[in-house]
């Protein structure tokens, strides 16, 4: 996967805009950065400001610089925010391991393995990729309420170790089937079983679309807020996001600051995994229509 | 869409059967979860669907009742269905101009793409928080940035708009167009797959940027522009986290933002009425449903697939 946009042909060089509509071009882009970033600068900056000067000034430099916000929203609960953000990445971690290891698994018997009703299975997969989640959700609170899982973090996890995102095993069935054949019939000859070829061949070679799945696995399950919100209820076991939204109620917007502060930090995470997956979480977009 | 064709040569037959054998193994634990996750699920709630059921006793069947109730005699049914279909009829258009107009201007081969790409996506991916929501919250409040703005610039008294109902619902249209990135990124992959020799031929032709925009890029972009609204249209039918957060999960002011998934959920975890709104999730499953079918269908009309 290389970047189309690094380099223009001739051609495109050609019919770049020039003077006056190259800079109107420009401009336009620039305002509209402006515009779209605003609200998130406005944000960070906002939760170092002291709350008297919050909406005194919609200045994007705070006058009197501190980080009082963060140390009051930290604590603003009956459960620290630290313990929340542990919670979320736990589950987020597992997710993704989950994610892994069940999609991949079910990608490599849809594009290597010979096997009765493969056909079917692939077509059901698809059929699933596109019934609405809200169709199976009340049996699966139920069920889970039965096996006594709601209020803890097994709802949230173990249906991810059982390829319940499909999408996932689309996403790399599309990279299994470009990976040459020769290499897995090589191994073969020389002995080989599945398990040999799925452990030494295919996945070492997948590593660009196991990043982009891991990635988008872990920001999605961070930023998940309806399963925590029904599977869990004490506040011990809240994940940041509902800790974010109980911590709204708590404060009923008497505290700006540090709700603005909580809000930065929920989002600080996602943040640095854009900064350091920019190009691949963009390649995913672009390439399978990946949505959010 | 094909799985791969089957290998020239044939396997000896103790290598076919281990070749069964792996390849349910390493479908299993999709199997599972595809019939203990999602068929039996599907069925369960289609039967919980038809009775009335609240944890408390087992299910009653009372046949269609629950879909009869929907369509004839629930207002705040009709709430949802209107801020839901304000919602998507006004976001998913809006989204799609901007996505469009975006990646026309940044196809234009100007420095700096990358960056502006980047910048433009980052709302998509992070749009959907609670954090953005609670900043949202902010933004359109009486004292937020946007009256504040209004304020200096025009010296107009802006309303709380998120308290107002008749303006709740577009602060939260506004938040779903503020996410045009990611469909952006798809129209500029879709643009860079338009030969150029098309546009310098029409160029040689004398044809003005704006016929060959209207002659070229339209058409040649008509299929990404129904992948695009496809999703977008699916994808906001289930929106539910903003209008919980802006509402402190109410649906309010006045159900002014009671999405549908926002009262599918109140019927279910704070009524406890599993059966009633298991036939709510049905009719949403059949408004998806139903639109995708109407997209494709239109499709053979404007969407131009021959190359």
């Amino acid at each position: 996967m290389t970047d189309a946009a690094a380099a223009l042909s001739p051609m495109e060089a050609a019919q770049q805009p020039k003077g006056l509509t190259r800079a109107f071009a420009y401009a336009a882009l620039l305002a509209m950065s402006f515009v779209m970033l605003y609200p998130l600068l406005w944000m960070i900056s906002s939760s170092f400001k002291p709350e008297n000067e919050i909406f005194s000034t919609g200045s994007l430099i705070p006058e009197t610089f501190t980080a009082d916000a963060y140390r009051r929203g930290w604590n603003g609960l009956s459960v620290s925010f630290g313990w929340m953000f542990l919670n979320s990445a736990v589950i987020s971690v597992l997710a993704v391991v989950g994610n892994l290891m069940s999609c991949s698994m079910a990608a490599y018997a849809f594009t290597r393995l010979q096997f009765k009703g493969r056909k079917f299975w692939f077509a059901l997969m698809l059929g699933t990729m596109m019934l609405p989640q809200h169709a199976v959700l009340i049996p699966q609170y139920l069920m889970f309420l039965n096996f006594g899982w709601v209020n803890t973090i097994l709802p949230l996890v173990v249906p991810k170790f059982l390829a319940i995102d499909a999408f996932f095993i689309f996403l790399m069935v599309q990279f299994f089937r470009g990976i040459p054949r020769e290499l897995d019939e090589a191994a073969l000859m020389d002995g080989a079983g599945p398990l040999r070829i799925f452990f030494r061949i295919i996945l070492p070679l997948s590593m660009p679309v196991l990043a982009t799945a891991a990635v988008f696995s872990f920001i999605w399950t961070w930023d998940d807020f309806f399963a925590p919100l029904i599977y869990l209820n004490d506040i011990e076991k809240y994940t940041a996001q509902l800790g974010l939204r109980t911590f709204v109620d708590a404060t009923a917007q008497s505290d700006w600051g540090a709700l603005l502060a909580m809000s930065t930090l929920t989002v600080l995470p996602i943040f640095v995994l854009f900064v350091m997956f920019q190009r691949l979480l963009i390649e995913g977009v672009a390439t399978t229509g990946m949505k959010r | 869409m094909s799985v791969n064709e089957a290998p020239l040569y044939r396997a000896p037959l103790w290598l076919r059967f281990k070749g069964q054998l792996a390849g349910y193994g390493f479908l299993s634990p999709w199997l599972i979860g595809l019939f203990a996750l999602t068929l039996g699920p599907a069925v369960s709630s289609l039967y919980l669907s038809m009775t009335d059921y609240s944890l408390m006793s087992s299910p009653r069947w009372v046949g269609a009742d629950n879909y009869v109730r929907i369509a004839s005699d629930d207002p705040r049914f009709r709430a949802a269905m209107n801020v839901t279909f304000t919602y998507v009829l006004l976001s998913v258009p809006l989204k799609l101009i901007f996505a469009l107009a975006i990646a026309v201007l940044l196809n234009k081969g100007l420095k700096g793409l990358n960056w502006f790409r980047a910048i433009f996506y980052l709302p998509s991916l992070i749009g959907g928080s609670v954090a953005i929501a609670v900043l949202w919250r902010q933004v359109f409040a009486s004292d937020g940035i946007i009256n504040q703005v209004l304020m200096a610039v025009f010296n107009y008294e802006g309303p709380s708009w998120i308290a107002n109902p008749n303006t709740a619902i577009y602060t939260l249209v506004a938040l779903a167009v503020w996410q045009f990135g990611s469909s952006m990124i798809i129209f500029l992959a879709g643009l860079r797959q338009i030969p150029t020799d098309m546009y310098e031929a029409a160029s040689i032709d004398g044809a003005s940027r704006a016929r060959q925009f209207f002659k070229i890029t339209l058409p040649l972009l008509t299929p990404v522009i129904f992948f695009n609204a496809v999703i977008l249209t699916i994808d906001a039918f289930k929106a539910f986290t903003p209008a919980f957060v802006i509402s402190d999960g109410s649906g309010g002011p006045i159900d002014s933002t009671l999405f549908y998934t926002l009262y599918l959920y109140q019927e279910a975890f704070t009524n406890f009425r599993f059966g009633y709104a298991s036939a709510l999730a049905w009719v949403l499953v059949a408004i998806i449903a139903g639109f995708t079918a109407l997209a494709f269908l239109s499709a053979k009309y404007w969407v131009h697939y021959d190359d």
